[in-house]
């Protein structure tokens, strides 16, 4: 294997794709990696092609968690996404881009059973042990995404700034159909640059975990007031970080046998939240 | 690393954590899950927490701190006496993460430790004995 080391963004596009894969902290590649469940010809190291930092409004894709979890400019829901999302020592190395581009943590693709997402024909968890998977959009992979940060940023209405396009957060993600297991509309030679995140009256992120320090979550909610119109996102709900337009979507959920204890949280988590932002 | 420096050559897709092991025999720094969830294997990086077992060496810049670094931290005197090591499996990384959280913290509150602490699993569970071990590492 190669690894090359890029200075700026339009080199490291011109070095993507073909299996040459991009690798920031390195948190959830090598790992991938390392399990066979990703193959690389050469490592794209991005950490110079990549702004990181904080200007404004503007987040730089190689910010990592821990930079975000400690800066006061930063809305409440997202530093305490960044807080939860993991332990000190994966914050400090994983990148805000790389966050919101992980992969799920259903045990049936980590171990690489052949379901839809591996290409095959079929969702194991489904007729399996699901309890940690989604109560919407279930109807192929029933996959949770993981991405407390995806969840805050979905509420906060971030845009991103792609070395190909500018686009809002909640398009960067497509639910898996049977003959496409992406789950994200970015391309191979295209990368996460900025987040542009608005500033809001109010936000608040609430995280139900199995147990009390860093975990996956469980049901993630994530609330935002921005210009009086409150935004909803959730995490660990469905195979792409979710969006609520309002609780009532709560009665569309999908729930699995083994799934159906999340929905009493999603609700409970999302009433709270509501309440929260209404007055914060 | 550790105020020294050294040439390894190893192939693109070495972690950080086999070099220390296996290029330069600095076993102090252990390696249990190998993907990134215990902090056995937790190493500072220019003073800020990693895991060496998911870095690959290849992309490291700055100064490495292992245990062995850490040789002469008031920390180790403090874990010995709280009696905070069962089988001391984990402690190389428990001492190395601690010592990166008073440095930037040097009185640090219970629920801080608890919170810099959280990458660093003890299967003895310890961990009791790791806070009072942090809470009172200057005494």
């Amino acid at each position: 294997m190669e690894l090359r080391q890029p200075s700026s963004a339009e080199e490291a596009v011109g070095l993507l794709g073909n299996g040459h894969v991009a690798l920031a902290g390195g948190t959830e590649i090598v790992p991938l990696l390392r399990d066979g469940l990703l193959r690389a010809d050469a490592l794209i190291d991005i950490r110079r092609a990549v702004p990181r930092g904080i200007h404004g409004t503007t987040i730089g894709a190689g910010t990592t968690l821990a930079e975000l979890e400690v800066d006061p400019g930063i809305p409440v829901v997202l530093r305490e996404a960044c807080r939860l999302a993991a332990s000190p020592q994966l914050r400090a190395m994983g990148s805000i881009g790389g966050n919101l581009l992980q992969a799920t943590r259903c045990w049936y693709w980590r171990l690489d059973f052949p379901c839809y997402l591996h290409g095959g024909d079929r969702c194991h968890a489904k007729d399996g042990r699901h309890d940690e998977h989604a109560i919407f959009g279930n109807d192929v992979c029933a996959s949770a995404h993981p991405s407390d940060v995806a969840a805050a940023l979905l509420a906060l209405g971030t845009m991103l700034r792609t070395t190909a396009r500018e686009l809002p957060l909640a398009e960067l993600y497509r639910l898996p159909t049977t003959d496409d297991p992406q789950t994200t509309t970015l391309a191979d030679d295209e990368l996460i640059l900025e987040l542009e995140v608005p500033i809001p009256e109010a936000s608040v992120y609430l995280k139900a975990m199995d147990r009390q320090r860093w975990s996956f979550p469980i049901v993630g909610v994530a609330a935002a007031r921005t210009a009086g119109e409150v935004r909803l996102g959730l995490a660990g709900v469905a195979p792409v970080p979710w969006t609520l337009t309002s609780v009532d979507d709560l009665d569309r959920a999908t729930p699995l046998p083994g799934t159906a204890y999340k929905l009493p949280i999603a609700r409970a988590l999302v009433a709270r939240a509501l309440r929260a932002v209404a007055t914060g | 690393m550790n105020g020294h420096r050294y040439a390894v050559d190893v192939p693109v897709g070495t972690s950080l954590a086999a070099v220390l092991r296996d290029e330069l025999g600095l076993t102090g720094t252990k390696v249990a899950c190998n993907e990134g969830h215990c902090g056995a294997c937790t190493v500072q990086v220019d003073g800020v927490p990693r895991l060496s077992c998911i870095t690959l060496v290849h992309t490291v810049e700055g100064e490495v701190t292992t245990i062995e670094g850490l040789r002469d931290h008031p920390l180790v005197e403090s874990f010995v006496r709280a009696d905070a090591t069962q089988c001391g499996f984990c402690t190389p990384g428990q001492i190395v993460s601690a010592a990166a959280l008073v440095a930037v913290s040097p009185a640090p509150t219970r629920d801080e430790i608890r919170h810099g602490m959280a990458g660093n699993l003890c299967r003895c569970g310890t961990y009791p004995k790791i806070e009072e071990a942090i809470l009172h590492w200057r005494d």
